[in-house]
């Protein structure tokens, strides 16, 4: 318990992790109440196409005449969704191989850290858009790829988590009690390690939400969902004379990756307060 | 070349070859497994008769089994033939050779001057330490690596093409003036010059921050201690020792990038109608042309593994610590 308080003192006292929290806090309340924050539903289309900015419509409308600031506000839950389940996803998978990497060690460990490596070399975007594009058009599918092709990063840390705690004495006396290595990675070093992976996912829900909005751009994102990308990819031909509708969905998407920039770095900073006495804070 | 040294970079060498192959055989399964049959998507056609079929996949060898197919392939690969576009109906290379020069000149040029002013910020900022100037350019690293690639591009289309007319919109040449000589040097650099600001305000704050916590760690240091406890100066110290050791992990980013470089920018290429590999190789997802796909994957798999023993070498070379490892 005293582990906890004292990481939640430190997380706050960082600057950037209570900004981080704050407003995170801010957009998961954006994109919990939609319906009630924005004036228009998402989809509504009227004659007022293109209009600017004004006291009806805040961020304008685009050329189907919808509600700017409705779709960003909607734009909101396609964004955190996709940055949830698909780091959540991440982290699940980095924690388990690299848990048992680490633990089984031998030629096993070789081999995934073999690949651990190719992986982290390889520009997976680039993976992520061929199968999107060969497999369908599907947020479910877009999680599940970002997911599938991330957890890698997870994996090493993991890993290096494992190697040390598993020389640690209440490990040992585990093994000794006779617990089976599944019981002692599950039970003990899992819980005991996975901190810092908890850290670099915050980063890797910022990376998904790019990744997402990307694909959007590209038009390979989910064509029933309003999200960023798409706006964005929808503004393209017509921004020169409505600059509106191009610059608040971008807007959003910064915001909402940098919030989850401090909110890493502030778990960064309480975990390893050492460290980062000297980094920014 | 001492004995250590020629091990370490036979170890690099090895997981570099493994990529390669672990990279092209992910790619090939991943396209031969998707729905939808080459032979039908290559006719261009809704209901092809089953005898153009038929004639197609004889033709290309689409009738074996996979594991033979994959064999063949890699067989080619080794033979110097990158591969065949059926939606072209070219070779592969001949596609890919002229889109090589545009796109390296946008990524090339975006990450040596990321590189320089990256790590030139960040040695700024550690001699202001905790001042404003410091906590203003950190914010900044935090906004720009936030920043998606394409949206800033055309945001910067938007200032100062549309609405300044400093720059042209699109495209690599005027079409509608023919230049020539030196003109047309200065026409290409005219049209280069927003795709490379756009990536290079989006590469510049990974490397800002990397050197930035690498110089930290390095104040802390023994060394460091134990020099300014003899009586050298703070600044010939930071210059002399600490710089040299600092950019270390800058130089490996840099290597990454240069990898990288081959298709680096896809999305900026899009954004400015720049003909280059990005923009082939996402036409080429688009029109399901996977020939050319696995080309260009190869050839991205093969530049990121030669620019890695490159950088090892340099690193290797800059801190001989590394060959122990």
């Amino acid at each position: 318990m005293r582990f906890r308080t004292d990481f939640a003192k430190r997380y706050l006292s960082s600057r950037y992790g209570l900004a981080g929290l704050i407003m995170f806090l801010a957009m998961l309340i954006m994109a919990l109440f939609a319906p009630v924050i924005a004036p228009y539903k998402p989809t509504d289309i009227s004659h007022d196409m293109l209009s600017p900015p004004s006291k009806v419509h805040p961020f304008g409308t685009d050329h189907l005449g919808r509600d700017v600031f409705s779709r960003v506000v909607y734009g909101a839950r396609v964004s955190l969704t996709v940055g949830f389940v698909a780091a959540g996803l991440s982290a699940l998978i980095g924690i388990v191989i690299g848990a048992l990497s680490g633990y089984i060690g031998g030629v096993f460990d070789e081999v995934i850290s073999k690949i651990i490596d190719s992986f982290l070399m390889f520009p997976v975007f680039f993976l992520i858009l061929i199968i999107v594009a060969v497999f369908g058009r599907n947020l479910v599918y877009i999680m599940l790829v970002i997911g599938l092709t991330t957890w890698p990063s997870n994996a090493r840390i993991m890993r290096a988590q494992t190697m040390s705690i598993k020389e640690k004495a209440f490990v040992k006396i585990a093994r000794a009690n006779g617990e089976s290595p599944m019981r002692i990675i599950f039970t003990h070093i899992i819980p005991n390690g996975m901190y810092p992976v908890v850290a670099n996912s915050a980063m890797q829900i910022g990376g998904a939400i790019l990744t997402e909005a990307a694909l959007s751009f590209l038009g390979l994102g989910d064509p029933s969902v309003v999200s960023w990308g798409k706006m964005i990819n929808d503004a393209r031909s017509y921004m020169s004379f409505a600059w509106w509708s191009i610059v608040f969905p971008g807007i959003f998407t910064v915001i909402t990756v940098v919030t989850f920039s401090f909110i890493g770095d502030g778990l960064q900073q309480a975990l390893y307060p050492k460290l980062s006495e000297v980094r920014n804070e | 070349m001492d004995v250590l040294f020629v091990k370490y970079l036979s170890r690099r060498i090895l997981s570099a070859v493994l990529l390669i192959v672990l990279v092209i055989t992910i790619n090939f399964f991943i396209i031969h497994l998707a729905p939808g049959d080459p032979a039908t998507i290559m006719t261009g056609l809704e209901n092809p008769s089953p005898q153009i079929i038929e004639a197609l996949k004889r033709k290309y060898g689409l009738d074996k089994p996979l594991v033979v197919q994959y064999l063949k392939y890699m067989t080619n690969l080794l033979r110097g033939d990158l591969g065949f576009s059926y939606v072209y109906d070219q070779p592969s290379w001949k596609l890919i050779g002229p889109r090589v020069f545009p796109t390296l000149s946008i990524t090339v040029t975006a990450s040596i001057l990321a590189f320089a002013l990256g790590t030139y910020l960040a040695v700024l900022a550690s001699r202001l330490r905790r001042k404003f100037g410091d906590l203003f350019l950190s914010l900044i690293s935090y906004i720009l690596y936030a920043m998606p690639s394409f949206w800033l591009g055309l945001i910067l289309i938007l200032v100062f093409a549309s609405k300044l007319k400093w720059f042209p919109t699109s495209g690599m040449f005027d079409m509608r003036a023919s230049y020539e000589g030196f003109r047309k040097v200065l026409d290409y650099l005219h049209h280069l010059f927003l795709p490379v600001f756009t990536l290079l305000l989006i590469q510049l704050p990974v490397f800002y921050r990397v050197t930035r916590a690498s110089i930290v760690q390095n104040l802390r240091e023994d060394y460091v201690t134990v020099l300014s406890a003899v009586g050298i100066s703070n600044d010939r110290l930071f210059k002399k020792y600490v710089m040299k050791n600092s950019i270390i992990p800058a130089v490996t980013i840099f290597g990454i990038t240069l990898g990288f470089s081959i298709t680096g920018a896809a999305l900026i290429e899009i954004v400015f109608a720049w003909p280059g590999m990005g923009r082939l190789l996402l036409d080429a997802v688009f029109r399901r042309d996977y020939q050319l796909l696995l080309s260009i994957y190869f050839l991205m798999a093969v530049f990121i593994s030669v620019a890695m023993i490159v950088t090892d070498i340099v690193i290797a070379i800059l801190d001989p610590r590394v060959r122990l490892l």
